[in-house]
This record gives structure tokens, sequence and C-alpha cells, in this order.
């Protein structure tokens, strides 16, 4: 048993060894070259429709990236309920590693939610795991590489044929004016504002429908509250401090929910901010070191782990924020 | 203005307007800092704590950070954008 097991770590690192001298050696050889860095994802078919007011539509590489994302989820959770097992049979493999995952996960909702877990916790791992994968799967080599050639308007690169119909950029300056550059069929969906706003959105109005889950209409009095300047009227006697407080409330509510609409930009731009600037710090780093650039890929693993874990982490707290009772005196109020 | 120098020195000011907008990750650096410091700090005090300090201090980090990150943000739209 143990020397068996010695046997295949020793393969596998001797593997992992020689992909990493292979891929420096490779790199000198092939210099990678700096992609055109364009902030919108890019469109990679013709206009399919128009609707009226919306627009023309059309698929972009980023979109195309997030129906790979939701394959790979979909697989996983295919491979996940095939080795769950019955009464029979113990689960096994990926069944095993997702129980840990999400147990994990659970444990972690459950210490900040309460007894509201249950409803929060489907939101906060959904979020999380199509983060993660989207993150992660984007230093696959076929993102941002493979795609359609088009004649560049400025700059652009030095265009060869590899078999008939497929060609591919060398890093030289084109020369008689003719230059090329990709438009790749996938791009990291993290990279593109759709994706991490249309999360951000859908993230922010769950939260209020918890929240009105929760306490009902009055949940609202926590953006207008009025409770205390009504309240002011039925008071006998003021002094000083009663006249100014209802004042303070009305301005900490419209606070509140000007609050509302930051979340929604800080969640959108924080995810965008942190890959898309993960992914020209990788376009920078292989022009100023190629052979070595692989070393930038680990910190994108980890910067992408970590926003997934951010994003999640945030539905989790602003979740827990919406649903626990806030303000006493519009409680008292109410009954 | 000749209008070739003007299109260059339009080009030669968003470098630098996107160097500027950077500074802005100089208080994410601060905050980073000292929140790095209370949590060591915390862990140092209390070791039991430290898986329950290391969740929120990432937490905290990624606020601090955030602001770093509109910074970044800022200066790729100058770069990239239009």
């Amino acid at each position: 048993m143990e020397k068996e097991e010695a046997k295949g770590f020793g393969l596998n690192r001797w593997l992992v060894v020689l992909l990493l001298v292979a891929g420096v050696f490779i790199t000198g050889r092939f210099a990678p070259i700096t992609p055109h860095i364009q902030l919108p994802g890019e469109p990679i078919t013709d206009v399919l429709f128009t609707l009226p007011i919306l627009g023309p539509f059309y698929l972009t590489n980023t979109l195309l990236a997030t129906l790979l994302v939701d394959l790979v989820l979909f697989a996983i959770a295919f491979a996940v309920v095939r080795s769950m097992g019955d009464e029979n049979s113990p689960p096994r493999g990926w069944a095993n590693a997702f129980e840990a995952i999400v147990g994990a996960l659970y444990n972690i909702v459950e210490s900040t939610a309460g007894k509201w877990a249950k409803t929060i916790f489907p939101w906060v791992a959904t979020s999380l795991l199509l983060i993660l994968t989207a993150n992660w799967l984007r230093i696959l080599p076929i993102f941002e590489t493979i795609g359609w050639m088009h004649e560049a308007h400025e700059g652009g690169y030095e265009a060869r044929e590899l078999i008939q119909g497929v060609e591919y950029i060398v890093a030289e300056e084109a020369h008689d004016g003719h230059g090329y550059e990709i438009i790749p069929f996938f791009r990291g969906s993290s990279t593109d504002l759709n994706f991490t706003a249309a999360l951000a959105l859908t993230t922010i109005v769950m939260v209020q429908i918890l929240g009105v889950r929760a306490h009902g209409v009055n949940y609202f009095s926590k953006f207008l509250s009025f409770g205390s300047f009504f309240s002011m009227w039925r008071r006998k006697r003021l002094g000083p401090f009663d006249v100014i407080m209802p004042f303070i409330n009305i301005f900490v509510g419209i606070l509140e929910l000007i609050s509302e609409f930051a979340k929604v930009v800080s969640f959108s731009f924080r995810l965008l901010g942190a890959i898309f600037g993960g992914a020209i710090l990788f376009a920078v780093i292989t022009t100023l070191v190629p052979m070595v650039s692989f070393g930038i890929m680990f910190l994108e693993l980890f910067v992408g782990a970590v926003q997934a874990l951010v994003f999640g982490m945030l539905t989790l707290v602003f979740a827990t924020v919406a649903t626990i009772s806030h303000g006493d005196e519009e409680h008292g109020e109410a009954h | 203005m000749d209008p070739e120098v003007a299109a260059i020195l339009v080009s030669g000011l968003r470098y630098l307007g996107a160097g500027l907008a950077m500074i802005g990750t100089l208080g994410a650096g601060l905050g980073i800092g000292i929140l790095g410091s209370g949590a060591m700090q915390g862990i140092a005090r209390n070791p039991d704590a430290a898986g329950a300090i290391q969740i929120n201090m990432i937490l905290a980090i990624a606020f601090a950070e955030a602001v770093a990150i509109y910074a970044l943000v800022v200066a790729l739209v100058i770069l990239f954008v239009g």
C-alpha cells in the first residue's frame, strides 16, 4: 500500500517538473503575444436578431465562456449524483469531495445566518461556485487564444498559415500595414461587466425579497423611516433631542437607500476589476518575462478563489443583515 | 495647436491620468496593512480564534481592496475605453 502510493506520487511529481521545464522552453521559443485589450466582450457572431427597444443581439465570447462554465457545473452535478450511491454502496469520489465542500460552506452560513441558513445557503453556494468555476476556467489554454482572425485597425501582427484554412499570428510587426489580431472564442466571464452586474443585481434584489419575507412591509421602514417623525407629534413634551432625532432618522434612511445601489456597483466592479486587472497583468508580465510568465497563473488562481469567496460571503452578510430585526422603535410601533 | 501634436499630447496625458488614478491604491494599502496588523495581534492573543479571525480579515480586506480595484477600473477605462 505504502509502496504503491509512493510510486504514484513520484510519477506525478516528475510529470509536473517536466511540464514546468517544457513550459519555460516553449514560452521562450514562442513568446506570448499581447492580445488586443478591450473592456466589453467582443462579438463573435453577426447580429442574430434585433428587438425593438433592446437593440441588436449577438453572441459575445464572454457569454460563450459563461455557457461553458454552466456546462462544467452541470457535468460536476451529474458526476456527484452518479457517485452518490444508495443504501448498499457508500458514496464515492465526487460525492465525498462535494459533501466536504458543501458541508464546510453550510457551516459558515449557519454560524452567521442562524435560522435563515436554509434560505440563504443556496444563493451563497450558487454564486460562489459559479464565480469560482468561471475564474478558474479562464486559466485553460483555449481561453483568449483560439478564435476568428481579422485585420487589425492599428498595429496587429504578422499571420502565417498552419494548415489549410487555419492560421496563427507570430510576434512580428506587420510589414505592409496588414496586421492581424484574434477575437477569441472564449474570454473569462468575469472580465465582462454584464456577467458581474447581472450577478450583483440578482443578489441585491434577492436580499430585498428576503428582507420583505422576514419583516413584511415593515422592511421598507429601513429606507423611509418616518416612524419617529410621526411619533414626535404625539408627544406631550418635546426635548431638543426629540426634535432632532426624526430628521436624523430620515437622513439615515436615505443613506440606506443609496447604499443599496452602491452595493450593486461595488459588487460588480470589485469582481470585474480584480479579474480584468489580472488578465491585463498577465498580458504585461508575458511581455516582460515570457520565460516564467506561468508563475502569475498561481496568483490568478488565488485571486479568483478569493473573489469568489468574497462574493459569497458578502451575499451572506447582506442577506443576514436584511433578515435580522432592525430599529427596535419601528418594531414597537407595529405591534 | 497642430492636430498631430495634440493627438500625441492626449495619448500621453491618458497614461498620466491612469497613473494618477492609481494613487487611490495608497489608501487601500494602508487599510490592508492596518487590518493585517490587527488580525495578527488578535491571533497572537487568542490563537484558538485564528479561523474566525482569518475569515473576517479576508472579508474586511476585500472591502479595503475594493477601493484599490475601483481605482484600477478607472485607470483601465481611461486607458482602454474610448
